[in-house]
């Protein structure tokens, strides 16, 4: 028997075990392994590797589940809380946005008067009004951001 | 589980049912704690990670959608942690993870087992275990143990791991034939 038939005897071994095999390959393998001891005791030895493997058991300390599920409880009070939190930004938000779009004729006449009183060119009492206006929206992305940023990346599935 | 049991756990999820959750901590402990034992090789780290795993189910709950099997998104989960920690513990690289040389054995046993006679009657297999896994790299323990001890299709375990079947079948290949030739030369 050459070399490469002991290699493809012993790629099957281990196909067998990790892909499953083609009913054609096992009978070519279960020839091999009748008439070949070294490739046989290569295939006991690699069933006698997994059996010990999947035998092998892993003592789970005992408060493990209990000690999680409290974490979590906690966890939970947090984000509750936080939640909380977050219903009051969004509620002053969109006050905040609908008392902007009430006043914004009042303002930009209150901006034009000032601009005008002080002797500024107009460009720079309108970009001021526009700063008013994007400020409640500039501050909420902020925060948006940085909970993204604290959140860190997130799971694909 | 069933396509309609993953949609509910899902609802579950996105709803932070403490019912649920109490459930799947219970259900899940063995398997998840044994798979961040294998990939991390310490106790201590598996016990810690295992409380973060579950802290994250319950932050991005939102994020399970119910394609993949609920133990995938999980073991998903704690792989990325065990990631951040390496990361933090050896900035540097990456590859600490995937082929850290840990040369050493990884304690699979309790620090109070409760029976001493398990002990005494699975020494010798466990040790000759821990040693040869200490000396695996750990992307072939992580595999090994996804698809020997969880019995995951190599299609899932692609998925978790976010490689292509081909990378997973190699490391099965490799894991296998190494844990072979570390358990027999042990015997020897």
């Amino acid at each position: 028997m050459n070399e490469d038939i002991h290699a493809r005897a012993e790629r099957l071994i281990l196909k067998n075990h990790v892909e499953g095999i083609r009913p054609q390959e096992r009978e070519w393998l279960d020839r091999h392994l009748e008439a070949c001891s070294d490739c046989d005791r290569l295939a006991s030895a690699t069933e006698r590797t997994l059996r010990s493997f999947c035998t092998v058991s892993v003592p789970v300390p005992p408060s493990l589940a209990s000690r999680a599920q409290l974490r979590m409880y906690l966890r939970m009070e947090e984000l509750q809380t936080r939640e909380r939190g977050g219903w009051i930004f969004w509620i002053s938000c969109a006050l905040s946005w609908v008392l902007g779009i009430a006043s914004a004729p009042y303002v930009w006449r209150g901006f034009e008067w000032a601009g005008r009183h002080i002797g500024v060119p107009d460009v720079v009492w309108e970009m001021g009004f526009g700063l008013w206006w994007a400020l409640p929206a500039l501050v909420a992305t902020g925060i948006l951001l940085i909970e993204k940023l604290g959140n860190g990346p997130q799971e694909t599935r | 589980m069933a396509a309609d049991d993953t949609k509910a756990l899902a609802r579950a999820l996105r709803r932070r049912d403490p019912e649920v959750l109490d459930r799947l901590i219970e259900q899940y402990q063995y398997r998840l704690f044994r798979y961040l034992l294998y990939i991390s090789g310490d106790r201590e780290t598996a016990e810690d990670l295992f409380q973060e795993t579950w802290i994250r189910v319950l932050d991005r709950g939102r994020q399970y959608d119910s394609k993949s099997r609920f133990e995938t998104w999980l073991f998903a989960i704690a792989r990325h942690l065990v990631i951040d920690l390496q990361r933090r513990k050896k900035p540097q690289s990456l590859d600490a993870l995937i082929y850290p040389g840990q040369e050493s054995a990884i304690d699979l046993t309790a620090k109070n087992s409760p029976s001493a006679l398990d002990l005494i009657t699975n020494r010798e297999l466990e040790m000759s275990i821990q040693e040869s896994l200490g000396r695996l790299p750990a992307i072939h323990r992580e595999v090994l143990v996804l698809r020997f001890q969880e019995d995951m299709a190599l299609e899932e375990i692609a998925t978790l791991l976010g490689a292509p079947v081909s990378t997973v079948k190699s490391r099965l290949y490799r894991g296998l034939e190494g844990l072979r030739d570390l358990l027999e030369r042990g015997k020897a």
